[in-house]
């Protein structure tokens, strides 16, 4: 990161004033996320709980955590990304509701969302009830599980890939239809890479969102291990029996959700750096 | 980030700032503990499963020896137990298992504990029944799709006990084929009486006393044969170093009452006399 501060001769007693504000809010606000965190890793290596990262129980949580939030984003990229171009881009009758209504599971407490899902899709929901007579269950399936993640987790995608969409200047589209390029090979080619910065940070907030899923899940899908017992799942189920076993476990997401977030960065640097 | 003194800067702040934070919480923690229970207010912690009876026991006890106030404390037995360890001032333990009530007594957290009420697990499935179940022996057919409270809570323990009984009656792998068809574990007792209640799940275990108010229109009672269920006792108790410990006793004796095992029995309960 480079400081972008134009240089001046003298600085005033007042802006060193705001400066030292500004750096004690920031060291508050690095400290109040550090010592939780600390604390985690401290009580683990005192602990020696180690172990319980390694049990049967975590392993199958953080497998099936894995698996449902890579489906789950599959499905918001093949889904997300055309939906947010369409907001991006057109006007139409009822956008309006339609942001509205996207806008709604990220201020929904998980949980709400939970009991919505079982009355839509549980075996006596409104649509599984009729989903029933063909032999389709949701409830206590993965299936449920990635719905829950989708839920939540759709809407922070298709904002910040909206936004990337709308900042794009489209007189470079233009210039690409003119030379002869098709409508297919523009977006692929040229709005997707000058939205991909946007598109990857949607990614990411996206995933943490899906990752974390609590309330929604255990309402509406359950909790079993191997199928519908995610992370959060376990940590909270551990917690009754062994707290140690739940702090270890607690790490093991931290350390797990540190590493996607770094490749993820990653990865976005060095395809901006590939475009530009 | 640069290395130049502002980052040091910060990290200088970073280490004072927490440590204000740390000591701060450290003297709101000890604030807490100085708080002396008043005289006037006697506390009951009791296993959740209790709630609407010790709710009614509340009122009467109040009239009884006014300017009382009881404060009953409800959540699962085993939190309790963790609370009485950190030191929350408490003068009576209502458990709902003999596991946690042996523990604390063992710690000498208690005096004499006393079995006051018993309790019957018993299996419940939704009104229309779609799993067809009858008897116990049915959870083990193909179809029926059980919740179980996950371990830890008492009734998940009662009822291996029973399924490991059934065994000798069902056949060897009755257990097994029961446990084959649990689709989840949920966090306690009431939330798996509410997956039947909603039709979402076709059986689960309870404790009778559970199927009251408005999940009773809701569900179908499945006794559980006699030779092979068990009792779960709810043991009470004085805790160590209750500032009211006659008043405590006073509510035992009530509990223990006439008065107070009919209250138990209207709610679901097996009274002890």
């Amino acid at each position: 990161m480079k400081l972008k501060r134009e240089k001046r001769g003298q600085t005033g007693g007042g802006e060193k004033l705001a400066s030292g504000f500004a750096l004690a809010a920031l060291a508050l606000l690095a400290g109040f996320i550090s010592l939780p965190i600390l604390s985690l890793v401290i009580r683990t290596v005192s602990e020696q709980s180690w172990r319980a990262m390694a049990s049967p129980v975590a392993l199958d949580a953080l497998l099936l955590s894995a698996r449902t939030t890579a489906v789950t984003m599959g499905i918001i990229f093949v889904v997300g990304t055309p939906a947010a171009f369409v907001l991006a881009r057109a006007e139409f009758l009822g956008k309006r509701l339609i942001n509205t209504l996207v806008d709604i599971p990220a201020v929904l407490p998980p949980s709400a969302a939970g009991i919505a899902l079982l009355l839509a899709f549980g075996r006596m929901g409104l649509l599984g009830e009729h989903l029933r007579v063909l032999g389709i269950q949701l409830s206590f399936t993965t299936a449920a599980v990635v719905m829950a993640e989708l839920f939540v987790a759709m809407h922070f995608y298709v904002r910040q890939a909206e936004v990337g969409f709308a900042r794009i200047n489209r007189d470079v589209e233009e210039a690409a239809m003119v030379d002869g390029a098709s409508r297919a090979k523009v977006f692929s080619k040229i709005t997707i890479p000058l939205a991909f910065p946007a598109l990857v940070a949607g990614a990411v907030t996206a995933w943490a969102r899906a990752l974390g899923e609590f309330g929604g899940t255990i309402i509406f899908a359950g909790s079993f291990r191997g199928v519908t017992q995610t992370m959060p799942l376990a940590i909270y189920g551990t917690l009754e029996t062994d707290f140690d076993a739940a702090v270890a476990l607690s790490v093991l997401v931290l350390g797990f959700s540190f590493a996607i977030i770094v490749a993820a960065r990653f990865f976005a640097r060095k395809a901006q750096e590939r475009a530009g | 980030m640069g290395k130049g003194p502002p980052s040091f800067r910060v990290r200088v702040l970073t280490l004072l700032l927490t440590g204000l934070m740390v000591g701060g919480l450290t003297r709101c923690a000890g604030g807490q503990g100085v708080q002396q229970a008043e005289n006037s207010t006697l506390t009951v912690l009791a296993a959740s499963s209790l709630t609407d009876a010790f709710g009614e026991l509340e009122g009467a006890f109040e009239a009884q020896n006014p300017g009382i106030n009881v404060q009953t404390s409800l959540a699962g037995s085993s939190e309790l137990l963790a609370q009485i360890r950190q030191g929350a001032p408490a003068d009576v333990f209502a458990s709902a298992d003999e596991a946690n009530m042996d523990n604390a007594a063992e710690e000498g957290l208690v005096m004499e504990p006393e079995t006051f009420v018993r309790n019957r697990p018993v299996v419940i499935v939704p009104p229309d029944n779609p799993a067809r179940i009858e008897e116990l022996r049915d959870l083990a057919g193909a179809d029926a799709q059980i919740v179980l409270a996950q371990d830890g809570v008492p009734i998940a323990q009662y009822t291996k006990d029973v399924l490991a009984n059934a065994n000798s009656e069902y056949g060897g792998d009755f257990e097994q084929r029961v446990l084959d068809n649990v689709v989840s574990r949920e966090a306690n007792v009431r939330a798996s009486a509410n997956r039947v209640a909603l039709g979402e799940a076709d059986a689960t275990f309870v404790y009778h006393s559970d199927v009251t108010g408005y999940i009773r229109d809701q569900v179908q009672i499945i006794e559980i044969p006699e030779n092979l269920n068990l009792l779960a006792a709810y043991p009470i108790a004085i805790v160590e170093g209750s500032q009211n410990s006659e008043l405590a006793q006073d509510w035992i004796d009530l509990v223990l009452s006439d008065e107070g095992q009919a209250v138990l029995e209207k709610h679901g309960f097996i009274p002890v006399s």
